[in-house]
């Protein structure tokens, strides 16, 4: 912004200040891990109950051509239905704020909905649809679908009445109105429901794929456990970790680009 | 010759049935081409309302509104209005946050750059036409607001509270511009405050509001010179203006 570029600290000194700010934080992660490791050991725990990190990451490594290759397969069900999600839901959530028809009649219905446990469809839309990539995309548009068109709604028609007033003060037509002023001061509460949506998306995709799949990380961490291996269960895990990561990382990422005037944003700048 | 602005029996309800709030008036009262009319009255007595039932932003619940010789029946576009909280959007910078009244009016931005200018510098925020709203105090937003308000030259202007967040000298220093700039090209000025002290040095009159419901207790020709520096502040005119008010006000026991 209006920060010169050499005022700026270098990465050295921002990791430096990085790590002063958190390394209570840092030491009990480190820590959490030997903990872990040692008491593998320590406790006489069974390998097949629970394996220390280091065999973890031993064991994962042996088997990390398909464990990228299930990571692409759920993180292309999850980027399809999360995308889809978002296509369809806030062109739709800005159509029910906007039209009083809708309003009165399908948003009550997706807030009677919301309250069903999407996951609940999955063993449904399996039989339905078979073992491919579809019924898995559906259950993870599901499960994102609402959260963005609810907060999409929220959004749209929560502008202040000041500002409702200044636009009405200077007889602007509905579309200045909607570019100028309603969709960028919308925008905010949208990112509440993305962000959301891309913290369960991955979650329904793993689950999908634990109902009925022949491929993914979902259907690998339950095949691994199935055959007495937590270590490759683990690696699994870290993996759909990652993506959930990764897709909530791009949200976050467009979100600063979008709308870098905001409080939640300029807040978690250093 | 009929009045700029000529408010007959207006009143305002809020809401109906048992939960009705019964905000104001029923109000006459006719503001002159030119003049410089303050709305004195202590907190929730209705002066927001009026200000924006005279803009057409809020529906009379009775009564008539005209405006240069028309009823108004919705927003006016061909005036100037500073609301009481500001509306300064947050992913604008100041400039940005003026251009976009000219914007949202259709009016070429291009064409105003001296006039942004001009208005940045009478409020002395030439250095901070490329902040965001975040960045400033809220004395400066309000004054970055009253740019806003003004930047399409209106020859009507309402201003809510315009200096209400300002620290007292800023105040005493936009005042002056404020009379300036109204001396100088004389617009129509509805000015809403409830600063005595403010609404008789800035007016020509000044409309005393009473407590809810709001009526027009008196309006009140202040009869001092222009300018109204420190010498008509300090005259003893001027203090008995301020003391016959204050006693209007004593006798509702608002002080
Ligand atoms: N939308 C509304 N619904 C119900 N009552 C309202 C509404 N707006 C204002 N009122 C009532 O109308 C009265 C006058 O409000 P108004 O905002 O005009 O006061 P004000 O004189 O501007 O006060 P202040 O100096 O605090 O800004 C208040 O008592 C308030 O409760
Ligand atoms: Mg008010």
């Amino acid at each position: 912004m209006a920060m010169a570029s050499s005022d700026r600290p270098g990465l050295f000194e921002r990791t430096g200040a990085w790590v002063q700010r958190s390394w209570m934080f840092i030491a009990f992660f480190v820590g959490f891990f030997l903990f872990w490791e040692w008491s593998v050991e320590l406790f006489d725990i069974p390998r097949y109950i629970l394996t220390p990190p280091s065999l973890i990451v031993a064991k994962g490594w042996a088997d990390i051509d398909r464990l990228i290759y299930y990571t692409y397969v759920t993180g292309l069900e999850t980027v399809i239905g999360y995308v889809v999600a978002l296509l369809v839901g806030l062109p739709l959530g800005l159509a029910i704020s906007f039209s009083s028809i809708l309003r009165r009649t399908i948003y009550p219905f997706f807030v009677c909905i919301e309250m069903v446990p999407k996951i609940a469809f999955a063993p449904l839309f399996i039989s339905w649809l078979g073992f491919g990539l579809l019924p898995k995309v559906i259950i993870v548009f599901l499960v994102c679908f609402f959260p963005v068109v609810l907060n999409a709604i929220l959004a749209f028609n929560s502008l202040s009445e000041e500002l409702t007033r200044f636009c009405r003060s200077t007889g602007a037509g509905a579309w200045t109105t909607f570019f100028k002023i309603r969709l960028p001061a919308a925008m905010p509460q949208c990112f509440v429901g993305f962000k959301y949506a891309a913290i369960n998306a991955t979650v329904g995709a793993a689950i999908a794929e634990f109902i009925g799949s022949d491929e993914g990380l979902g259907f690998y961490i339950q095949i691994v456990t199935g055959n007495m291996r937590p270590d490759l269960a683990f690696a699994g895990i870290f993996f759909l970790t990652l993506l959930g990561l990764a897709l909530f990382g791009c949200v976050t990422l467009a979100e600063r680009l979008l709308i870098p005037w905001h409080i939640s944003v300029r807040r978690s700048r250093p | 010759m009929t009045s700029l602005i000529e408010l007959t029996a207006v009143s305002k309800t809020f809401g109906s049935g048992a939960d009705a709030v019964h905000a104001f008036g029923p109000v006459d009262l006719a503001i002159e081409d030119g003049e410089f009319i303050s709305f004195l009255g202590p907190s929730g007595c209705g002066k927001s309302t009026l200000m924006l039932m005279i803009a057409g932003l809020l529906e009379v619940s009775e009564g008539d509104i005209r405006l240069a010789g028309q009823t108004v029946a919705g927003p006016r576009t061909d005036i100037g209005i500073m609301f009481q909280d500001n509306t300064l959007v947050p992913w604008r910078t100041v400039q940005g946050n003026i251009e976009l009244q000219l914007e949202m009016r259709g009016m070429p931005v291009s064409k105003h750059g001296a006039r942004i200018d001009m208005l940045l510098d009478s409020v002395h925020l030439k250095d901070f036409a490329e902040r965001h709203p975040y960045e400033l105090s809220g004395g400066m937003q309000q004054r970055a607001a009253f740019c806003q308000a003004m930047v399409h030259d209106p020859k009507t202007m309402l201003l809510d509270e315009p200096l209400g967040k300002l620290d007292a000298m800023t105040r005493e220093s936009i005042r002056k511009d404020l009379q300036a700039l109204w001396m100088q090209q004389r617009p129509t000025v509805v000015f809403v405050t409830h600063s005595i002290e403010e609404a008789v040095q800035l007016s020509s009159r000044v409309a005393v509001i009473t407590p809810r419901p709001g009526r027009i207790e008196e309006v009140i020709p202040i009869d001092l010179p222009f300018p109204r520096d420190l010498d008509v502040k300090n005259s003893s005119e001027f203090a008995r203006y301020v003391r016959d008010i204050q006693e209007i006000f004593r006798g509702y026991g608002v002080i």
